[in-house]
């Protein structure tokens, strides 16, 4: 029953509200004296360097793809390993093929280099 | 909660399967294989195309069905396997030469397109909504890879693009569809939709599930007005693929369109066949007028196969044993007849500079007559003169809509072949009529290109001559 | 019982306007960065339709394969094209009017379904029981798609390195 979320729901508005009011009141009460090194976006203490808006390495999409692509197999996992005991030997023989075909996949990505970040 | 043991029975799948297992092993072939002996790749993925049309021969007459009810093993799916498995084996002796070219002989071009095979062979098997859409869906994706193999030209790559985009696109239609006739019926098996439909009035929602059905075939197999990719992708894409996938495409997805129109939906015929004749009309007409207008021959080509669709589209409307069975006789000349149609325009052309201009072809009579000859028999099939293929065809599926009382759609059919003359008959002309162009000196038609030339041409002569045997195969097709 | 349907309600009505807001969002802003961001606005409303449905494997599903990883390859493929990425080009071209109508019609023809239709009610039913019933007709029934759907994933996988290889 989608009333079961209720818990969910009030902690939502819970978090929604602790960082609006947090916010809202730092943002009133504190000091404010801005100066140039303030106000440079916060690189983990380094000093920024470049463009934001570089382009990319075209790397970063094989990644992103292959991200997918086995995030969308171990999706196909879950309501199979919910029920891994009662399906027996077919049911591991049949993830097994399946397993097997992307591992395929898998062995041809690396050989081909596709992990390579060089 | 009792767990049911799978209904698995490999032998009826077993041509998906050998595609499949052949796919794999290019896969890693390819990753061992040195530059230069990618060909054997080739080679090894025509022998598993050979197996598996043995396997689909062996299963001749099984009538049997799998996997829950979905996929079937009947002469429906069989014949179309077979045509399918011909067109990707005629396809990869064209490509073999061309790809090494066009220095793109890459193992993953073969891998590619025996998955796609795979696709298309299930697709043309299934009975259920859920396995046509993922045969859809395994059948196209490789086919987006493969119009954008040639990466260094940027015409190729905008055919990936936009086949990528429209696919996806009507995937989504098609799935939309699935999903209320899933919601109106409650099942996505075929025969059980029949038999839902059989006891139940439709409703809107099942109408419009059936017409979202519809729009998805049509993109696939490029109706009038679904068809705006076709030209542009077949223009882009390396011309080997076009040839692959003008052929293989329209014999799967019409596959599917037959199974799943005539055999689930019989119930919706009067609203379906109505559709189907306008859309017929258009596709037909476009098609022909808009090939009378190019000068380009992979264009023409394009806007010819459109024209085809629309032909074939009519055995739909007639929705009968004769209808079925002159589609499948249709898919299997218009088969032949194309590839061996751009089989000519490979072998006609200089290495990796092809000859795509009508006005090209000036003299190729003198200097080939050979390949001449081969595209001018598989031209005039293609417009349907007899004693060739694609008159048989025509002949099938014309007289399929009389005798159910189309003959009006047989008539325009008829004035459409006569118009598309023509256009068929332009390069005929410039091959035979006009002194030679520069440039055909040196060269040499690759042997595995005039082998599949040579296999194509005897086909079309054999199926005009002796169609007799082809139409008792195709006539076997029981559907279920 | 009556709060209980008035807040799914609620829920669905907040829920759709955030998928809504989201969409407009995506289609509208010029800047890609922020339009992708409003996408995956949408995507979150959806996998909340989806949570309200009672469909909770679908919209887990929504929530890791949409916004957890097709989100970041769209704003990857962004930032790896040099001018998508600062482009202020107009989301409108020639053929808006077209498509418009086009939209149009089809959300009129699935509202019409969606009234004239007599809406058949499931059987209520847990999160604990539906996954294994899931993964049973996984791996009997389905078993077919179920197998086809790793070839389709080892095609895009090819498909990917083909088209991504330097």
């Amino acid at each position: 029953m989608p009333i079961d979320y209720l818990p969910i729901l009030v902690m939502v508005v819970v978090v929604v509200a602790f960082a609006a009011i947090a916010l809202t009141l730092s943002s009133l009460t504190g000091p404010r004296h801005p100066t140039a090194a303030k106000l440079e976006p916060y690189e983990s203490g380094m000093p920024p360097f470049g463009s934001a808006r570089r382009r990319i390495s075209i790397k970063y999409y094989l990644t992103a793809v292959l991200f997918i692509l086995f995030d969308i197999e171990i999706i196909f996992f879950y309501p199979w390993a919910v029920l891994f005991r009662q399906l027996k030997l077919f049911g591991l023989v049949e993830m097994g093929v399946f397993v097997l075909i992307l591992l395929i996949g898998y062995v041809y990505v690396w050989r081909k280099g596709g992990f390579n970040w060089d | 909660m009792p767990i049911l043991v799978p209904d698995i029975n490999l032998r009826i799948i077993a041509p998906a399967l050998i595609v499949t297992v052949t796919a794999i092993v290019v896969l890693l072939g390819e990753l061992v294989t040195p530059a230069e002996r990618k060909r054997w790749l080739g080679y090894l993925s025509i022998a598993g195309l050979v197996v598996a049309a043995f396997a689909a021969f062996s299963l001749w007459g099984a009538n049997a069905s799998g996997f829950s009810g979905m996929v079937v093993a009947d002469n429906f799916g069989l014949f179309l396997t077979l045509t399918i498995a011909l067109s990707a084996a005629l396809s990869i002796l064209l490509s073999i030469p061309f790809i090494h070219a066009h220095e793109i002989d890459q193992g993953e071009y073969y891998v590619l397109l025996l998955a796609s095979v795979a696709g298309m062979i299930v697709m043309a098997t299934a009975t259920d909504l859920i396995v046509i859409f993922l045969g859809l869906e395994l059948l196209s994706l490789p086919l987006y890879i493969l119009a954008a193999f040639q990466r260094e030209d940027t015409r190729s790559l905008e055919a990936g693009i936009k086949y990528f985009l429209l696919g996806a696109f009507s995937s989504a239609f098609f799935l939309y569809g699935i999903a209320l006739v899933f919601g109106a019926t409650g099942t996505t098996n075929l025969a059980k939709i029949a038999a839902s439909l059989a006891q139940s009035a439709g409703s809107p929602m099942l109408s419009i599930g059936v017409g979202l059905l519809m729009v998805g075939f049509a993109f696939k197999v490029a109706l009038v007005p679904f068809h705006w990719w076709t030209p542009d992708v077949y223009d882009g894409a390396p011309t080997t693929v076009t040839a692959f996938m003008s052929v293989a495409v329209k014999a799967a997805a019409f596959g599917a369109f037959f199974r799943t129109f005539q055999f689930a939906l019989p119930a919706l015929a009067l609203d379906w066949r109505a559709v189907a004749a306008v859309l017929a009309v258009l596709t037909m007409t476009l098609g022909n007028v808009a090939a009378l207008l190019q000068s380009n021959v992979k264009r023409m080509l394009a806007y010819s196969s459109i024209a085809h669709a629309g032909y074939i589209l009519i055995a739909l409307v007639a929705m009968s044993a004769n209808g079925l069975s002159s589609a499948l006789f249709y898919l299997l000349a218009y088969t032949v007849t194309n590839l061996g149609a751009f089989g000519a325009v490979i072998a006609l052309s200089d290495g990796a500079r092809e000859r795509l201009e009508i006005k090209d072809f000036a003299g190729a009579a003198r200097e080939h007559p050979l390949v001449a000859l081969a595209l001018t028999i598989c031209l005039l099939s293609l417009a349907g003169f007899p004693p060739f293929a694609g008159f048989v065809g025509k002949f099938l599926i014309f007289g399929a809509a009389v005798e159910t009382g189309w003959a009006w759609l047989a008539v325009i059919g008829v004035l459409n072949s006569l118009v598309s003359v023509y256009f068929y008959l332009r390069p005929v002309v410039q091959m035979y009529m006009s002194e030679p162009a520069e440039g055909w000196s040196g060269i040499r038609v690759a042997p595995l290109v005039a082998l599949a030339l040579l296999i194509a041409v005897i086909s079309v002569i054999a199926l005009g001559v002796f169609p007799a045997p082809a139409i008792a195969l195709a006539a076997g097709g029981l559907i279920r | 019982m009556l709060t209980s349907q008035f807040l799914t309600y609620v829920a669905f009505f907040v829920l759709s306007a955030i998928a809504l807001i989201g969409a407009f969002l995506a289609v509208t802003l010029r800047n890609l960065v922020r339009a992708a961001l409003g996408l995956i606005l949408s995507f979150m409303g959806v996998a909340g339709i989806y949570f309200v449905l009672e469909a909770e494997f679908v919209a887990i599903v929504q929530v890791i394969i949409y916004i957890g990883a097709i989100s970041v390859l769209i704003l990857f493929a962004i930032m790896l094209t040099r001018g998508l990425m600062t482009s202020a080009a107009s989301t409108q071209n020639s053929q808006w009017i077209g498509a418009a109508f086009v939209g149009m019609l089809m959300f009129a023809v699935l509202f019409f379904v969606a009234i004239t239709t007599n809406w058949p009610l499931a059987q209520p039913h847990t999160i604990s029981d539906l996954i294994p019933r899931l993964g049973a007709d996984l791996v009997t029934t389905y078993l077919l798609p179920f197998e086809a759907v790793s070839l389709l994933l080892l095609a895009a996988l090819i498909g990917a390195i083909v088209i991504a290889r330097e």
